[in-house]
């Protein structure tokens, strides 16, 4: 009777297996395979001074101490401070307004030098797309950017050096 | 249990934490909790790129005081543990252009100069056949370095390093073949 009503219930057996264990199933077993017959080995044989770790917190929180110094609410040095910069801005007012036509800065002043030290070294975390909406590509042509045109040479370099990337491009277009 | 209520929980956990961070009265204690939680995975991650323990040591504060700072702008789109990941790669990535510029050669050249380093290093202790691996490793395009670094030795799963790193997992695991598949053939032909 009981067996019947089994049957009834479910006709499939009563086994489970953990969420997404076969589309995982491939991997693992391909990693377990590569591992066996692997050369590289599992250990990079970094090691770190005794009790690197457990010191870690207390060294960092000093560090954040320092750097995060008590601030007074009235403090006396920072009044001065303030007092005498006001002072600078009003003589630096003045000796421009002396001599206005021969200080004035515009952008053209700037070295294309410093810019270009500027860009290099400074992170500016733009995204490619970031700069693309920045920069017209249609009517962009390599000149705009370059003083001095490329040469075969130079491109045939590059690609020489930077071989790796492009085989990293293939293999990635070709899934 | 399983991937997916595994970051579920996480994702809780993390969330639990986010707040504490940024509220003043709970900060502290949960600044301390999350160093404790992360540092040696973020440690192992920065390790990897700027292989000696005093760079590392220096890279990884760096981070924490970063993650400090700026724990306010973190608006949760991603996890706290890719955000974290996140910062420690690009300061790890960040110190080797820096040395590199300060020094006058390529990163390349100076990521060769830090594995011919190692030999002398004390808290480098590998045979021949793991100094090799780390010359090979260094011959490889950075994108595959770091997945390399992060799947076989620090054993992350491709959908985490997909977060961290915001490629697809179809191809972090070309990569990652490519990755493995040079690294043989060096140590082969050595």
């Amino acid at each position: 009777m009981i067996v019947k009503q089994i049957m009834n219930k479910n006709n499939k057996h009563p086994f489970k297996t953990p969420e997404s264990y076969f589309d995982s199933f491939q991997d693992k077993m391909m990693e377990k395979l590569f591992e066996d017959q692997c050369v590289i080995p599992k250990d990079n044989a970094f090691k770190v001074p005794a009790n690197y770790f457990e010191t870690f917190n207390a060294r960092l929180t000093g560090r954040l101490n320092k750097e995060t110094k008590v601030v007074h609410l009235y403090p006396v040095k920072k009044i001065i401070a303030i007092a005498a910069s006001i002072a600078a801005v009003m003589l630096i007012y003045l000796g421009l307004n002396w001599n206005k036509a021969a200080n004035e800065i515009n952008f053209s002043d700037l070295a294309n030098t410093d810019i270009e030290a500027y860009f290099e070294n400074n992170e500016l975390d733009l995204t490619p797309y970031e700069i693309a909406e920045v920069i017209p590509v249609t009517n962009t042509e390599l000149s705009d950017i370059l003083n001095s045109p490329i040469e075969n040479e130079n491109i045939l370099d590059y690609l020489n050096e930077n071989i790796n990337d492009f085989e990293d491009l293939n293999l990635q277009d070709d899934e | 249990m399983s991937y997916k209520e595994t970051t579920q929980y996480q994702l809780i956990v993390e969330e639990t934490l986010v707040q504490e961070l940024k509220s003043k009265s709970t900060q502290a204690q949960a600044f301390e909790v999350l160093v404790s939680t992360y540092k040696e995975r973020l440690y192992w991650q920065i390790r990897g790129i700027v292989l000696n323990h005093a760079d590392a040591d220096d890279v990884l504060q760096n981070t924490f005081i970063k993650i400090y700072k700026n724990i306010d702008g973190f608006k949760g789109e991603s996890q706290l543990f890719s955000w974290m990941y996140r910062i420690a790669t690009n300061e790890a990535l960040s110190f080797i252009k820096q040395k590199a510029k300060m020094k006058g050669i390529t990163n390349v050249e100076y990521q060769e100069k830090l594995v011919s380093n190692l030999q002398a290093d004390v808290y480098f202790e590998g045979d021949e056949i793991q100094l090799q691996l780390q010359k090979a490793i260094a011959t490889l395009p950075e994108k595959q370095k770091l997945v390399f670094n992060m799947k076989y030795f620090q054993e992350l799963k491709y959908e985490e390093i997909s977060k961290i790193l915001d490629t697809s997992v179809g191809g972090l695991k070309a990569s990652y073949h490519l990755a493995i598949k040079k690294l043989e053939q060096y140590l082969k032909k050595d």
